[in-house]
């Protein structure tokens, strides 16, 4: 049985380009939205209790960050335990992914253990962390790190093995080392899925780090809004679910910034910046050889 | 790595090759269970934290075969489960190809699949529980909207990303809209169509579990928080296990089907489905000469 791990990277991208007319229609349909929202709560065509109106739900926003500003301890702990397991998990993925690329007897032995985890539900580990590791920070880390490690890993396997292999024959024939093929070749190679993985990987981490809160915790965004839900306290609710969609968006926004800064060679214009700089520089190492060299044959002329 | 070949190696068969393969891989899982069994038993290890295998085995043999209670909680999950994908998928997949073929419509939706795409659908199950109750319609629910958003994006993707060449070539053949969809799009899409489906089966039954941990009478999910909060690790390790088959066993039975539905991917099938096809033909064909 082969069960490719497949790595698929698709994205929604939205239209490049501003159009003020359809930058209009875009605000008008929102209002709409917005206004029968709110003339059905406040004709009670859904129950209020449930469903709360718009402008209940921008108190709710006003009132946690900036009137009683409850929601700041909460978001900076789930924040914390997110970046940790993020950190923890993604690193491991990449260690033992490294390890699968270069190896392939431990790929080979990995494999198995591999497609029991892809097939686990790894946010249903959360109970048991929870009883092993108590209901402080520790479990939502190790639950953040469980969820987030396997898309770096799967990314970076798929990266570091898949090389062209034409290229591979130009570095062979040009007489370089196993060591230079692997990071002048396999790894840039391998760099835009690898980055791809460790996007997946942030959302997972903050999803994991969400669940281990709702299942039992003291702070954090989970239990703020488990809190609120459970006394139907919903317009704060959902002001929760809007800030971590908010904070969701940012991070993402983040990962992408940094893909395109590190990722350079996808990136038209870095690329030509980099590329140009990387030019002057040896440009102005040829001219003191050149300078060197002038001076070598009019000795003491430049002194 | 290479060794000089033997004679075994040169002609091997495929079944002693698949055993040969798994021989290994059996020896090693049973080298790892047995030093985490004499650890566990020599007392290196929390029972309460990590259980051995064989207190694992025990509450396996338990829940399947002695009490037999897991049947009716497996069950459950998988039927909320199933239903909550195909309420996903069905509502994915028709807006993706509504978006796929009206510009119009794909604008105005982006920015509200954008907020989708990073809110964790996970996020919203406390207030799915208030909506829709403690019972099977808000785990239903939960798996939907956290399984929808894989094939949407899979979908509209695919539907778009045709190759100009087939096109061209269908537009000067004179192909109909209706034929352009059938036969350029449509097929062309399906392989990543079923990626997605199966991102958002993984998706579905996650969502049914941690819809279960919130308040459930029933499922795999409030089965382990039960035993978990008993401190009945080993208990939950055995779910744990369940949850894993659970998902492998729909994992490859959509990996099957993507292995027969989608032929044209794969030499080998492609060759047999061709095959088959022409003796049809022929067949048909014969039949029409003898008459």
């Amino acid at each position: 049985m082969s069960t490719e791990t497949e790595s698929v990277e698709v994205e929604f991208v939205p239209e490049r380009g501003f159009n003020p007319i359809h930058f209009v229609v875009h605000i008008l349909i929102f209002a709409v939205l917005i206004g029968v929202w709110e003339t059905a709560n406040r004709l009670s065509w859904v129950d209020p209790l449930l469903f709360p109106r718009p402008s209940g739900i921008v108190e709710g926003m006003y009132s946690i960050f900036i009137g009683k500003g409850g929601i700041w301890p909460h978001l900076g702990n789930t924040f914390g335990k997110a970046m940790g397991g993020f950190a923890i998990g993604t690193l491991i993925g990449m260690a033992l992914a490294t390890g699968a690329a270069v190896s392939a007897g431990f790929r080979d032995y990995l494999k198995p253990y591999i497609i029991i985890i892809e097939a686990m539900p790894r946010i249903a580990v959360g109970p048991i962390f929870i009883a092993a590791l108590g209901f402080g920070w520790s479990s939502a880390v190790a639950l953040a790190a469980l969820v987030c490690f396997f898309a770096p890993f799967v990314n970076t396997m798929t990266g570091l093995l898949q090389v062209d292999e034409e290229t591979e024959e130009l570095f062979r024939s040009l007489g370089a080392s196993k060591r230079e093929i692997f990071f002048k070749l396999r790894v840039p190679n391998a760099m835009p899925l690898i980055a791809a993985g460790v996007k997946l990987a942030v959302a997972g981490a903050f999803a994991g780090a969400l669940v281990a809160e709702f299942i039992s915790a003291t702070t954090g965004l989970g239990v703020l809004m488990r809190r609120y839900v459970m006394t139907l306290n919903m317009e704060f609710s959902f002001a929760t679910l809007l800030s971590i969609t908010f904070f969701g968006f940012l991070l993402f926004r983040t990962m992408e910034a940094i893909n395109y800064r590190v990722i350079y060679w996808h990136a038209e214009p870095l690329m030509q910046k980099r590329s140009r700089r990387l030019a002057s520089r040896w440009e102005s190492t040829m001219d003191a050889v050149a300078v060197n060299q002038s001076a070598a044959v009019a000795p003491g002329a430049v002194k | 790595m290479t060794t000089a070949p033997t004679v075994e190696q040169l002609a091997p068969t495929r079944t002693a090759k698949v055993l040969k393969a798994s021989l290994k891989h059996i020896i090693t899982f049973g080298l790892i269970i047995f030093v985490w069994e004499i650890l566990g038993r020599t007392g290196q290890l929390n029972r309460l934290i990590l259980p051995w295998p064989s207190l694992i085995g025990a509450q396996l043999l338990d829940l399947f075969f002695i009490s037999g209670k897991i049947y009716f909680h497996f069950f459950t999950t998988l039927a909320e489960a199933v239903i909550g994908f195909f309420i996903g998928v069905s509502i994915g997949i028709s807006l993706a190809v509504g978006a796929a073929f009206s510009p119009r419509f794909r604008r105005y939706i982006a920015p509200y699949a954008v907020v989708f795409n990073v809110t964790p659908g996970i996020a919203v199950a406390p207030m799915i529980i208030a909506w829709f109750g403690f019972g099977w319609s808000s785990k239903i629910a939960l798996a939907a909207l956290v399984c929808f958003f894989p094939p949407f994006v899979n979908t509209l993707t695919a539907l778009m990303r045709t190759d100009e060449d087939a096109t061209d070539l269908f537009r000067s053949l004179g192909a109909s809209k209706r034929e352009y969809f059938w036969k350029l799009q449509l097929p062309n899409a399906i392989p990543l169509i079923f990626a997605g489906l199966k991102l958002a089966l993984t998706g579905a039954l996650l969502g049914t579990i941690v819809a279960e941990f919130f308040s459930a009478s029933a499922g795999v999910g409030i089965l382990m928080q039960r035993f978990a909060f008993a401190l009945q690790i080993d208990g939950s390790f055995a779910t744990l296990l369940t949850m894993s088959a659970m998902g492998l066993m729909l994992f490859t039975l959509m990996e099957v089907l993507d292995y027969r539905l989608v032929f044209w991917k794969r030499d080998s099938r492609m060759d047999s489905v061709s095959k088959k096809r022409a003796a049809r033909w022929r067949s048909r064909h014969g039949a029409i000469e003898v008459s």
